[in-house]
Protein backbone atom coordinates (compact mmCIF):
# COMPACT_ATOMS: atom_id res chain seq x y z
CA UNK A 1 0.00 0.00 0.00
CA UNK A 2 1.78 3.17 -0.98
CA UNK A 3 1.19 6.34 0.26
CA UNK A 4 -0.49 8.39 -2.20
CA UNK A 5 -1.56 11.45 -0.17
CA UNK A 6 -0.24 15.13 -2.14
CA UNK A 7 0.55 17.99 -0.17
CA UNK A 8 -0.33 21.06 -2.43
CA UNK A 9 0.24 24.55 -1.06
CA UNK A 10 -0.50 23.40 2.54
CA UNK A 11 -3.15 21.58 1.56
CA UNK A 12 -2.97 17.42 1.99
CA UNK A 13 -4.64 15.52 -0.70
CA UNK A 14 -5.79 11.75 -0.19
CA UNK A 15 -4.33 11.50 -3.46
CA UNK A 16 -3.41 13.40 -6.16
CA UNK A 17 -6.54 12.82 -8.33
CA UNK A 18 -8.39 15.76 -8.56
CA UNK A 19 -11.85 15.59 -10.94
CA UNK A 20 -11.59 18.65 -13.44
CA UNK A 21 -13.75 21.57 -13.93
CA UNK A 22 -17.05 21.49 -15.77
CA UNK A 23 -17.48 17.88 -15.77
CA UNK A 24 -18.21 17.10 -12.39
CA UNK A 25 -21.02 19.62 -11.19
CA UNK A 26 -20.77 19.62 -7.30
CA UNK A 27 -19.93 16.04 -7.51
CA UNK A 28 -23.57 15.24 -6.28
CA UNK A 29 -24.32 12.68 -9.43
CA UNK A 30 -20.95 10.97 -9.11
CA UNK A 31 -21.57 10.63 -5.59
CA UNK A 32 -24.68 8.17 -6.56
CA UNK A 33 -22.55 5.58 -8.38
CA UNK A 34 -19.35 5.92 -5.69
CA UNK A 35 -18.48 7.45 -2.11
CA UNK A 36 -16.51 10.86 -3.82
CA UNK A 37 -14.64 11.02 -0.47
CA UNK A 38 -11.98 8.86 -1.63
CA UNK A 39 -11.35 11.66 -4.46
CA UNK A 40 -8.38 13.46 -4.48
CA UNK A 41 -10.50 16.58 -4.78
CA UNK A 42 -13.05 18.54 -6.49
CA UNK A 43 -12.28 21.09 -9.09
CA UNK A 44 -16.38 22.81 -8.92
CA UNK A 45 -17.69 23.44 -12.36
CA UNK A 46 -16.74 27.11 -13.03
CA UNK A 47 -18.27 30.07 -11.13
CA UNK A 48 -19.17 33.91 -11.32
CA UNK A 49 -20.98 36.13 -8.94
CA UNK A 50 -24.13 36.22 -10.72
CA UNK A 51 -26.03 32.86 -12.23
CA UNK A 52 -25.35 32.45 -16.11
CA UNK A 53 -27.64 30.51 -18.60
CA UNK A 54 -24.61 29.48 -20.90
CA UNK A 55 -24.93 28.61 -24.64
CA UNK A 56 -26.93 27.67 -26.85
CA UNK A 57 -27.37 23.36 -27.77
CA UNK A 58 -25.71 21.60 -29.55
CA UNK A 59 -22.76 22.26 -26.45
CA UNK A 60 -20.92 19.07 -27.46
CA UNK A 61 -19.00 17.16 -30.20
CA UNK A 62 -17.15 14.07 -30.70
CA UNK A 63 -13.56 13.35 -33.02
CA UNK A 64 -11.41 10.53 -32.87
CA UNK A 65 -10.15 10.36 -29.68
CA UNK A 66 -11.19 14.00 -28.62
CA UNK A 67 -14.62 15.39 -27.57
CA UNK A 68 -15.13 19.22 -28.39
CA UNK A 69 -17.33 21.15 -25.62
CA UNK A 70 -18.44 24.81 -25.28
CA UNK A 71 -21.11 25.40 -22.22
CA UNK A 72 -20.34 28.51 -21.97
CA UNK A 73 -19.56 28.69 -18.02
CA UNK A 74 -23.45 27.99 -17.15
CA UNK A 75 -23.66 27.57 -13.35
CA UNK A 76 -26.22 28.66 -10.61
CA UNK A 77 -23.83 31.68 -8.99
CA UNK A 78 -21.41 32.06 -6.23
CA UNK A 79 -23.92 32.35 -3.60
CA UNK A 80 -26.16 29.40 -4.07
CA UNK A 81 -23.15 26.78 -4.49
CA UNK A 82 -22.13 28.64 -0.86
CA UNK A 83 -25.89 27.56 0.24
CA UNK A 84 -26.15 24.80 -1.30
CA UNK A 85 -23.44 22.64 -1.97
CA UNK A 86 -20.38 23.72 -0.03
CA UNK A 87 -21.25 21.70 3.20
CA UNK A 88 -22.36 19.15 1.67
CA UNK A 89 -19.06 18.80 -0.80
CA UNK A 90 -16.88 19.59 1.96
CA UNK A 91 -18.44 16.75 4.14
CA UNK A 92 -17.88 14.12 1.70
CA UNK A 93 -13.63 14.68 2.81
CA UNK A 94 -12.56 15.46 -0.68
CA UNK A 95 -10.66 18.57 -0.85
CA UNK A 96 -13.18 21.60 -2.51
CA UNK A 97 -11.22 23.97 -4.93
CA UNK A 98 -13.63 26.64 -6.16
CA UNK A 99 -12.96 27.54 -9.86
CA UNK A 100 -14.24 30.83 -10.95
CA UNK A 101 -14.46 32.87 -13.95
CA UNK A 102 -15.15 36.66 -14.22
CA UNK A 103 -15.73 39.21 -16.97
CA UNK A 104 -13.96 41.85 -15.26
CA UNK A 105 -10.72 42.18 -12.87
CA UNK A 106 -12.98 43.35 -10.32
CA UNK A 107 -15.17 40.36 -10.81
CA UNK A 108 -12.04 38.18 -10.05
CA UNK A 109 -11.48 40.26 -6.70
CA UNK A 110 -15.02 40.03 -5.40
CA UNK A 111 -15.71 36.26 -6.46
CA UNK A 112 -12.12 35.67 -4.60
CA UNK A 113 -12.65 37.59 -1.75
CA UNK A 114 -16.34 36.03 -1.15
CA UNK A 115 -14.94 32.36 -1.07
CA UNK A 116 -11.82 33.00 0.94
CA UNK A 117 -11.58 31.21 3.49
CA UNK A 118 -14.66 28.76 3.02
CA UNK A 119 -13.09 26.48 0.62
CA UNK A 120 -9.96 24.79 0.48
CA UNK A 121 -8.50 26.53 -2.84
CA UNK A 122 -9.55 28.80 -5.30
CA UNK A 123 -8.91 27.98 -9.33
CA UNK A 124 -9.03 30.60 -11.24
CA UNK A 125 -10.63 30.08 -15.19
CA UNK A 126 -9.00 32.80 -16.76
CA UNK A 127 -9.00 30.66 -19.85
CA UNK A 128 -12.35 29.97 -21.00
CA UNK A 129 -12.14 29.55 -24.69
CA UNK A 130 -16.39 29.30 -24.94
CA UNK A 131 -17.52 32.47 -24.24
CA UNK A 132 -16.48 35.89 -25.16
CA UNK A 133 -16.27 37.51 -21.83
CA UNK A 134 -15.40 34.12 -19.87
CA UNK A 135 -11.33 34.87 -18.73
CA UNK A 136 -10.02 33.96 -22.15
CA UNK A 137 -9.31 37.85 -22.44
CA UNK A 138 -7.15 37.61 -19.51
CA UNK A 139 -5.66 34.22 -20.08
CA UNK A 140 -3.46 34.69 -23.27
CA UNK A 141 -1.14 37.60 -22.51
CA UNK A 142 1.37 37.28 -19.78
CA UNK A 143 0.90 40.98 -18.87
CA UNK A 144 -2.84 40.03 -18.19
CA UNK A 145 -2.35 36.84 -16.46
CA UNK A 146 0.27 38.05 -13.73
CA UNK A 147 -2.57 41.38 -13.45
CA UNK A 148 -5.58 39.18 -12.90
CA UNK A 149 -3.66 36.79 -10.61
CA UNK A 150 -2.38 39.69 -8.83
CA UNK A 151 -6.03 41.22 -8.45
CA UNK A 152 -7.82 37.30 -7.71
CA UNK A 153 -5.09 37.02 -5.32
CA UNK A 154 -5.97 39.96 -3.10
CA UNK A 155 -9.12 38.64 -2.64
CA UNK A 156 -8.52 35.14 -2.11
CA UNK A 157 -5.49 36.85 0.99
CA UNK A 158 -6.33 33.18 3.11
CA UNK A 159 -6.94 30.54 0.48
CA UNK A 160 -4.10 28.58 -1.63
CA UNK A 161 -4.61 30.30 -5.28
CA UNK A 162 -4.37 27.69 -8.56
CA UNK A 163 -4.16 30.08 -11.97
CA UNK A 164 -5.65 27.42 -14.86
CA UNK A 165 -3.64 28.45 -17.61
CA UNK A 166 -4.75 27.92 -21.24
CA UNK A 167 -2.82 26.56 -23.84
CA UNK A 168 -3.92 28.67 -26.88
CA UNK A 169 -0.85 30.84 -26.08
CA UNK A 170 2.52 31.82 -27.51
CA UNK A 171 4.54 30.72 -24.35
CA UNK A 172 3.27 28.15 -21.58
CA UNK A 173 5.97 28.81 -19.54
CA UNK A 174 5.83 32.70 -20.01
CA UNK A 175 2.61 32.33 -19.14
CA UNK A 176 3.31 30.09 -16.12
CA UNK A 177 5.88 32.46 -15.07
CA UNK A 178 3.51 35.78 -15.35
CA UNK A 179 1.08 33.70 -13.27
CA UNK A 180 3.84 32.73 -10.54
CA UNK A 181 4.60 36.32 -10.59
CA UNK A 182 1.20 37.70 -9.93
CA UNK A 183 1.12 36.04 -7.07
CA UNK A 184 -0.36 32.39 -7.50
CA UNK A 185 0.30 29.55 -4.84
CA UNK A 186 -0.16 26.81 -7.61
CA UNK A 187 -1.05 26.77 -11.48
CA UNK A 188 -2.67 23.96 -13.54
CA UNK A 189 -2.58 22.97 -17.14
CA UNK A 190 -4.01 22.33 -19.59
CA UNK A 191 -7.62 23.60 -20.40
CA UNK A 192 -8.99 23.12 -23.27
CA UNK A 193 -7.62 23.39 -27.08
CA UNK A 194 -9.89 25.52 -29.51
CA UNK A 195 -11.16 23.52 -32.18
CA UNK A 196 -14.07 22.98 -34.64
CA UNK A 197 -15.78 20.10 -35.86
CA UNK A 198 -18.04 20.25 -38.88
CA UNK A 199 -21.11 18.39 -40.07
CA UNK A 200 -20.36 18.18 -43.71
CA UNK A 201 -23.73 17.26 -44.57
CA UNK A 202 -25.05 21.14 -42.80
CA UNK A 203 -21.57 22.89 -43.95
CA UNK A 204 -22.10 24.01 -40.19
CA UNK A 205 -19.92 23.82 -37.15
CA UNK A 206 -21.57 21.00 -35.20
CA UNK A 207 -21.49 22.94 -31.90
CA UNK A 208 -23.94 26.27 -31.74
CA UNK A 209 -21.24 27.96 -30.76
CA UNK A 210 -19.04 27.21 -33.63
CA UNK A 211 -16.09 26.53 -31.76
CA UNK A 212 -15.56 24.61 -28.38
CA UNK A 213 -12.75 23.52 -26.18
CA UNK A 214 -11.17 20.11 -27.16
CA UNK A 215 -10.30 17.48 -24.55
CA UNK A 216 -9.75 13.69 -23.64
CA UNK A 217 -7.36 11.19 -24.75
CA UNK A 218 -6.11 12.81 -27.75
CA UNK A 219 -4.85 15.80 -26.42
CA UNK A 220 -2.58 14.39 -23.76
CA UNK A 221 0.75 14.41 -25.83
CA UNK A 222 0.38 18.03 -25.58
CA UNK A 223 -0.88 18.26 -22.33
CA UNK A 224 2.25 16.67 -21.00
CA UNK A 225 4.88 19.18 -22.99
CA UNK A 226 3.20 22.01 -21.65
CA UNK A 227 2.89 20.30 -17.66
CA UNK A 228 6.66 19.49 -18.30
CA UNK A 229 7.59 23.23 -19.78
CA UNK A 230 5.20 25.04 -17.10
CA UNK A 231 6.77 22.97 -14.48
CA UNK A 232 10.34 24.07 -15.28
CA UNK A 233 9.76 27.41 -15.44
CA UNK A 234 8.07 27.97 -11.68
CA UNK A 235 8.62 27.02 -8.21
CA UNK A 236 5.20 26.59 -7.29
CA UNK A 237 3.57 23.59 -7.30
CA UNK A 238 1.96 22.54 -10.73
CA UNK A 239 -1.47 20.79 -11.80
CA UNK A 240 -1.52 18.68 -14.99
CA UNK A 241 -4.03 17.71 -16.78
CA UNK A 242 -5.33 16.61 -20.42
CA UNK A 243 -6.83 13.64 -21.38
CA UNK A 244 -5.93 11.16 -18.61
CA UNK A 245 -7.51 8.10 -18.90
CA UNK A 246 -5.65 5.99 -16.31
CA UNK A 247 -3.15 5.68 -13.98
CA UNK A 248 -0.41 5.21 -16.44
CA UNK A 249 -1.38 8.74 -17.91
CA UNK A 250 -1.47 10.21 -14.35
CA UNK A 251 2.22 9.10 -13.84
CA UNK A 252 3.39 10.61 -17.00
CA UNK A 253 1.95 13.80 -15.85
CA UNK A 254 3.74 13.68 -12.54
CA UNK A 255 6.91 12.48 -13.91
CA UNK A 256 6.77 15.42 -15.94
CA UNK A 257 6.58 17.75 -13.12
CA UNK A 258 3.02 17.84 -11.91
CA UNK A 259 1.94 17.19 -7.91
CA UNK A 260 -1.25 16.35 -8.71
CA UNK A 261 -3.34 15.63 -11.62
CA UNK A 262 -7.15 16.42 -12.73
CA UNK A 263 -9.59 14.02 -14.62
CA UNK A 264 -11.96 15.23 -16.83
CA UNK A 265 -13.25 13.90 -20.32
CA UNK A 266 -12.89 10.32 -18.93
CA UNK A 267 -15.21 10.65 -16.59
CA UNK A 268 -18.08 10.73 -19.20
CA UNK A 269 -16.65 7.67 -21.04
CA UNK A 270 -16.06 5.85 -17.52
CA UNK A 271 -18.01 7.08 -14.92
CA UNK A 272 -15.35 5.00 -12.34
CA UNK A 273 -12.82 6.52 -13.56
CA UNK A 274 -11.39 8.50 -11.05
CA UNK A 275 -11.68 5.68 -8.48
CA UNK A 276 -9.54 3.24 -11.08
CA UNK A 277 -6.92 5.65 -11.33
CA UNK A 278 -6.48 5.77 -7.85
CA UNK A 279 -6.78 2.25 -7.64
CA UNK A 280 -4.21 2.03 -10.41
CA UNK A 281 -1.75 4.42 -9.01
CA UNK A 282 -1.07 2.17 -5.85
CA UNK A 283 -1.05 -1.11 -7.60
CA UNK A 284 1.66 0.74 -10.22
CA UNK A 285 3.72 1.95 -7.10
CA UNK A 286 3.31 -0.99 -5.27
CA UNK A 287 4.95 -2.54 -8.20
CA UNK A 288 7.59 -0.44 -8.80
CA UNK A 289 8.45 0.03 -5.03
CA UNK A 290 7.32 3.79 -5.24
CA UNK A 291 6.75 4.63 -1.43
CA UNK A 292 5.19 7.87 -1.66
CA UNK A 293 3.36 8.90 -5.20
CA UNK A 294 4.60 12.28 -4.69
CA UNK A 295 8.50 11.14 -5.02
CA UNK A 296 7.67 10.35 -8.77
CA UNK A 297 7.21 13.82 -9.30
CA UNK A 298 9.62 15.72 -11.52
CA UNK A 299 11.48 12.54 -11.75
CA UNK A 300 11.86 13.03 -15.65
CA UNK A 301 15.35 12.84 -17.03
CA UNK A 302 15.20 13.60 -20.77
CA UNK A 303 17.28 11.68 -23.16
CA UNK A 304 20.30 13.28 -24.46
CA UNK A 305 21.01 14.74 -27.32
CA UNK B 1 -28.48 3.78 -11.80
CA UNK B 2 -25.54 1.15 -12.36
CA UNK B 3 -22.68 0.71 -14.97
CA UNK B 4 -23.04 -2.59 -16.36
CA UNK B 5 -20.72 -4.53 -18.33
CA UNK B 6 -23.32 -6.13 -20.31
CA UNK B 7 -23.44 -8.38 -22.95
CA UNK B 8 -24.61 -8.91 -25.68
CA UNK B 9 -27.34 -11.44 -27.16
CA UNK B 10 -28.92 -9.70 -30.33
CA UNK B 11 -27.70 -7.01 -32.64
CA UNK B 12 -30.03 -6.36 -35.91
CA UNK B 13 -31.06 -4.70 -38.43
CA UNK B 14 -35.09 -4.02 -37.80
CA UNK B 15 -35.91 -1.53 -40.22
CA UNK B 16 -34.09 0.79 -42.98
CA UNK B 17 -31.13 2.14 -41.03
CA UNK B 18 -32.13 1.04 -37.56
CA UNK B 19 -30.81 -1.24 -35.57
CA UNK B 20 -31.82 -3.19 -31.85
CA UNK B 21 -28.77 -4.76 -29.90
CA UNK B 22 -30.32 -6.71 -26.95
CA UNK B 23 -27.70 -6.78 -23.51
CA UNK B 24 -27.93 -9.31 -20.95
CA UNK B 25 -27.02 -7.21 -17.50
CA UNK B 26 -26.29 -10.18 -15.50
CA UNK B 27 -29.17 -9.46 -13.12
CA UNK B 28 -32.71 -8.34 -13.53
CA UNK B 29 -32.97 -5.65 -15.66
CA UNK B 30 -34.86 -2.44 -14.14
CA UNK B 31 -36.43 0.59 -15.26
CA UNK B 32 -39.12 2.82 -16.09
CA UNK B 33 -40.62 3.58 -19.32
CA UNK B 34 -39.47 6.46 -20.86
CA UNK B 35 -35.88 5.98 -18.98
CA UNK B 36 -32.23 5.54 -21.16
CA UNK B 37 -29.01 4.08 -20.82
CA UNK B 38 -25.64 5.48 -21.78
CA UNK B 39 -24.15 2.94 -23.81
CA UNK B 40 -20.16 2.95 -24.82
CA UNK B 41 -19.39 2.02 -28.12
CA UNK B 42 -15.47 1.78 -27.89
CA UNK B 43 -13.16 2.63 -30.48
CA UNK B 44 -11.49 5.84 -30.02
CA UNK B 45 -15.29 7.05 -28.86
CA UNK B 46 -14.94 9.12 -25.86
CA UNK B 47 -19.10 9.67 -25.34
CA UNK B 48 -21.07 7.08 -24.86
CA UNK B 49 -24.48 7.14 -26.83
CA UNK B 50 -27.75 8.09 -25.06
CA UNK B 51 -30.11 5.65 -26.20
CA UNK B 52 -34.07 5.19 -24.95
CA UNK B 53 -34.57 1.94 -23.42
CA UNK B 54 -36.96 -0.18 -25.51
CA UNK B 55 -38.01 -3.76 -23.73
CA UNK B 56 -36.99 -4.97 -20.95
CA UNK B 57 -37.57 -8.80 -20.19
CA UNK B 58 -35.80 -10.69 -17.65
CA UNK B 59 -31.86 -9.89 -17.50
CA UNK B 60 -32.22 -8.34 -20.78
CA UNK B 61 -32.40 -5.00 -21.58
CA UNK B 62 -33.18 -3.26 -25.71
CA UNK B 63 -32.17 -0.64 -27.61
CA UNK B 64 -33.19 0.04 -30.83
CA UNK B 65 -30.68 3.07 -32.38
CA UNK B 66 -30.56 4.88 -35.81
CA UNK B 67 -27.24 4.73 -37.84
CA UNK B 68 -26.00 8.48 -37.96
CA UNK B 69 -22.55 8.48 -37.29
CA UNK B 70 -19.21 6.72 -36.40
CA UNK B 71 -20.55 5.63 -33.01
CA UNK B 72 -24.07 3.92 -34.18
CA UNK B 73 -21.94 2.53 -37.15
CA UNK B 74 -19.26 0.46 -34.66
CA UNK B 75 -22.16 -0.14 -32.19
CA UNK B 76 -23.51 -1.94 -35.31
CA UNK B 77 -20.80 -4.35 -35.72
CA UNK B 78 -20.60 -5.42 -32.64
CA UNK B 79 -21.12 -8.80 -32.09
CA UNK B 80 -23.22 -11.58 -29.93
CA UNK B 81 -20.95 -11.99 -26.93
CA UNK B 82 -19.17 -9.00 -26.76
CA UNK B 83 -19.22 -6.78 -24.25
CA UNK B 84 -20.29 -3.18 -23.74
CA UNK B 85 -20.68 -0.90 -20.77
CA UNK B 86 -24.47 0.83 -20.51
CA UNK B 87 -24.87 2.96 -17.56
CA UNK B 88 -28.81 2.63 -16.33
CA UNK B 89 -31.52 3.37 -15.99
CA UNK B 90 -31.10 7.06 -16.55
CA UNK B 91 -33.75 10.00 -15.93
CA UNK B 92 -37.16 10.61 -15.33
CA UNK B 93 -38.79 8.48 -17.50
CA UNK B 94 -42.95 8.71 -18.08
CA UNK B 95 -45.47 9.06 -15.00
CA UNK B 96 -49.06 7.78 -16.00
CA UNK B 97 -51.48 8.82 -13.02
CA UNK B 98 -53.90 6.92 -11.74
CA UNK B 99 -56.83 8.73 -12.74
CA UNK B 100 -55.39 8.94 -16.59
CA UNK B 101 -57.53 6.09 -17.88
CA UNK B 102 -57.14 6.95 -21.86
CA UNK B 103 -53.67 7.22 -23.05
CA UNK B 104 -52.56 8.53 -26.32
CA UNK B 105 -48.81 7.78 -27.71
CA UNK B 106 -47.96 9.86 -30.46
CA UNK B 107 -44.55 9.40 -32.12
CA UNK B 108 -42.38 9.67 -35.10
CA UNK B 109 -38.97 8.47 -36.24
CA UNK B 110 -36.30 6.99 -33.86
CA UNK B 111 -39.37 8.67 -30.54
CA UNK B 112 -41.35 5.55 -31.34
CA UNK B 113 -39.35 3.24 -29.36
CA UNK B 114 -39.38 4.54 -25.90
CA UNK B 115 -43.15 4.39 -26.91
CA UNK B 116 -42.64 1.20 -26.94
CA UNK B 117 -41.79 0.70 -23.43
CA UNK B 118 -44.96 2.63 -22.16
CA UNK B 119 -46.81 0.29 -23.57
CA UNK B 120 -45.06 -2.53 -22.03
CA UNK B 121 -45.49 -0.73 -18.72
CA UNK B 122 -49.31 0.54 -19.19
CA UNK B 123 -50.31 -1.64 -21.60
CA UNK B 124 -52.67 -3.95 -19.18
CA UNK B 125 -54.06 -1.21 -16.59
CA UNK B 126 -54.60 1.77 -19.64
CA UNK B 127 -56.43 2.54 -22.91
CA UNK B 128 -54.10 3.03 -25.24
CA UNK B 129 -54.41 4.56 -28.72
CA UNK B 130 -51.02 4.98 -30.60
CA UNK B 131 -50.34 7.00 -33.31
CA UNK B 132 -47.20 6.37 -35.15
CA UNK B 133 -45.42 8.14 -38.07
CA UNK B 134 -42.45 6.88 -40.39
CA UNK B 135 -40.65 8.19 -43.55
CA UNK B 136 -41.96 5.26 -45.34
CA UNK B 137 -42.46 1.43 -45.35
CA UNK B 138 -39.02 1.21 -45.39
CA UNK B 139 -39.11 2.80 -42.07
CA UNK B 140 -41.86 0.82 -40.40
CA UNK B 141 -40.74 -0.97 -37.17
CA UNK B 142 -41.98 -2.13 -34.24
CA UNK B 143 -45.48 -2.77 -35.44
CA UNK B 144 -45.67 -6.06 -33.86
CA UNK B 145 -45.58 -4.36 -29.86
CA UNK B 146 -48.14 -1.31 -31.28
CA UNK B 147 -50.48 -3.70 -32.45
CA UNK B 148 -50.87 -4.68 -28.77
CA UNK B 149 -52.45 -1.43 -28.16
CA UNK B 150 -56.30 -0.72 -27.87
CA UNK B 151 -55.67 0.88 -31.23
CA UNK B 152 -53.06 1.35 -33.60
CA UNK B 153 -52.43 4.01 -36.14
CA UNK B 154 -49.50 3.84 -38.61
CA UNK B 155 -49.10 6.66 -41.28
CA UNK B 156 -46.28 7.69 -43.66
CA UNK B 157 -45.17 10.66 -45.17
CA UNK B 158 -45.27 9.27 -48.35
CA UNK B 159 -47.88 7.31 -48.18
CA UNK B 160 -46.64 3.78 -48.61
CA UNK B 161 -47.43 2.30 -45.81
CA UNK B 162 -51.07 3.65 -43.74
CA UNK B 163 -52.38 6.99 -44.72
CA UNK B 164 -50.11 9.92 -46.19
CA UNK B 165 -49.83 12.04 -43.09
CA UNK B 166 -47.91 12.43 -39.85
CA UNK B 167 -48.48 11.28 -36.83
CA UNK B 168 -49.44 14.28 -35.02
CA UNK B 169 -52.39 14.62 -38.14
CA UNK B 170 -53.74 10.93 -37.07
CA UNK B 171 -54.00 12.28 -34.02
CA UNK B 172 -55.80 15.14 -34.25
CA UNK B 173 -57.79 13.16 -36.71
CA UNK B 174 -58.97 10.85 -34.04
CA UNK B 175 -59.49 13.97 -31.69
CA UNK B 176 -62.12 14.91 -34.00
CA UNK B 177 -63.92 11.72 -34.13
CA UNK B 178 -64.61 12.64 -30.15
CA UNK B 179 -61.36 10.07 -29.37
CA UNK B 180 -60.18 12.58 -26.38
CA UNK B 181 -57.24 11.01 -23.88
CA UNK B 182 -57.00 12.13 -20.44
CA UNK B 183 -52.90 12.58 -21.46
CA UNK B 184 -50.55 12.76 -24.32
CA UNK B 185 -47.09 10.92 -24.46
CA UNK B 186 -44.97 11.88 -27.34
CA UNK B 187 -41.67 11.10 -28.56
CA UNK B 188 -39.96 12.22 -32.05
CA UNK B 189 -38.15 15.05 -33.93
CA UNK B 190 -38.76 18.76 -32.89
CA UNK B 191 -41.06 20.07 -35.28
CA UNK B 192 -43.72 17.04 -34.71
CA UNK B 193 -43.18 17.69 -31.29
CA UNK B 194 -43.74 21.69 -31.74
CA UNK B 195 -47.01 20.87 -33.66
CA UNK B 196 -47.99 18.39 -31.31
CA UNK B 197 -47.67 20.35 -28.29
CA UNK B 198 -49.90 23.32 -30.16
CA UNK B 199 -52.81 21.03 -30.27
CA UNK B 200 -52.21 19.91 -26.87
CA UNK B 201 -52.06 23.71 -25.88
CA UNK B 202 -55.10 24.67 -27.63
CA UNK B 203 -57.19 21.43 -26.49
CA UNK B 204 -56.34 21.76 -23.19
CA UNK B 205 -54.75 18.17 -22.98
CA UNK B 206 -52.17 17.31 -20.39
CA UNK B 207 -49.13 16.25 -22.52
CA UNK B 208 -45.87 14.72 -22.17
CA UNK B 209 -43.09 14.83 -24.62
CA UNK B 210 -39.77 13.21 -24.37
CA UNK B 211 -36.57 15.30 -25.36
CA UNK B 212 -33.26 14.50 -27.32
CA UNK B 213 -30.08 16.35 -26.58
CA UNK B 214 -26.53 15.65 -27.64
CA UNK B 215 -24.54 14.56 -23.96
CA UNK B 216 -21.99 14.53 -22.36
CA UNK B 217 -22.12 12.80 -18.94
CA UNK B 218 -25.53 11.47 -19.10
CA UNK B 219 -26.33 11.93 -15.24
CA UNK B 220 -26.48 15.64 -14.72
CA UNK B 221 -22.96 16.77 -13.93
CA UNK B 222 -22.01 18.45 -17.13
CA UNK B 223 -24.96 21.11 -18.48
CA UNK B 224 -24.00 19.52 -21.74
CA UNK B 225 -27.78 18.81 -22.87
CA UNK B 226 -29.98 21.75 -21.73
CA UNK B 227 -33.18 22.86 -22.83
CA UNK B 228 -35.24 26.10 -22.30
CA UNK B 229 -38.01 26.42 -19.98
CA UNK B 230 -41.02 28.26 -19.57
CA UNK B 231 -39.88 30.12 -16.65
CA UNK B 232 -36.41 31.54 -17.99
CA UNK B 233 -34.17 28.88 -16.63
CA UNK B 234 -32.56 25.34 -18.18
CA UNK B 235 -33.36 22.28 -17.20
CA UNK B 236 -30.67 19.04 -18.22
CA UNK B 237 -32.52 16.84 -20.41
CA UNK B 238 -30.39 13.64 -19.44
CA UNK B 239 -31.61 14.30 -15.57
CA UNK B 240 -34.85 16.75 -15.37
CA UNK B 241 -35.63 14.84 -18.40
CA UNK B 242 -36.34 13.28 -20.79
CA UNK B 243 -39.48 13.70 -20.15
CA UNK B 244 -40.80 17.11 -19.44
CA UNK B 245 -44.73 18.23 -19.05
CA UNK B 246 -45.22 20.19 -22.59
CA UNK B 247 -46.03 23.18 -20.83
CA UNK B 248 -42.66 24.10 -18.77
CA UNK B 249 -40.38 23.64 -22.10
CA UNK B 250 -39.94 25.56 -25.03
CA UNK B 251 -39.08 23.33 -28.15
Amino acid sequence: MANLSVKLCGVTLKNPVIAASGTYGFGREFNELYDIGQIGGVSTKGMTLEPRLGNPVPRIAESRGVILNAVGLQNPGVEHFIECDLEWLKSTGTAVIANVAGKTLEDYEKICARLDGLVDMVELNISCPNVKSGGMAFGIQPQSVEAVTRVAKSGAKNTPLIVKLSPNVESIATNAKAAENGGADCISLINTLTGMAIDIERRRPIIANNTGGVSGAGVKPVAVRMTYEASQAVSIPVIGMGGITCAEDAIEFLMAGATAVQVGTANFTDPYAMPKIIQGLNAWCDKHNVANVSDLTGTLQLNGR
Amino acid sequence: MKDYIATIVKNEKIAENVYAVTLDLGEPAKARCGQFGNLSVGGTHLLRRPIAICKIEGNTVTFCYQIKGEGTQRLKTLGVGEKLNVLMPLGNGFYVEETEKKVALVGGGVGVFPLISVLRQYGVDKEISAYIGYRNKGAVCGVEEFEKADKFTAVTDDGSYGEKMNAVQAFQADLAKGNRPDVVLACGPTPMLRALMKVTAEENLPCYVSLEERMGCGIGACLVCVCDMTDGKKARVCKDGPVFDACDVIL
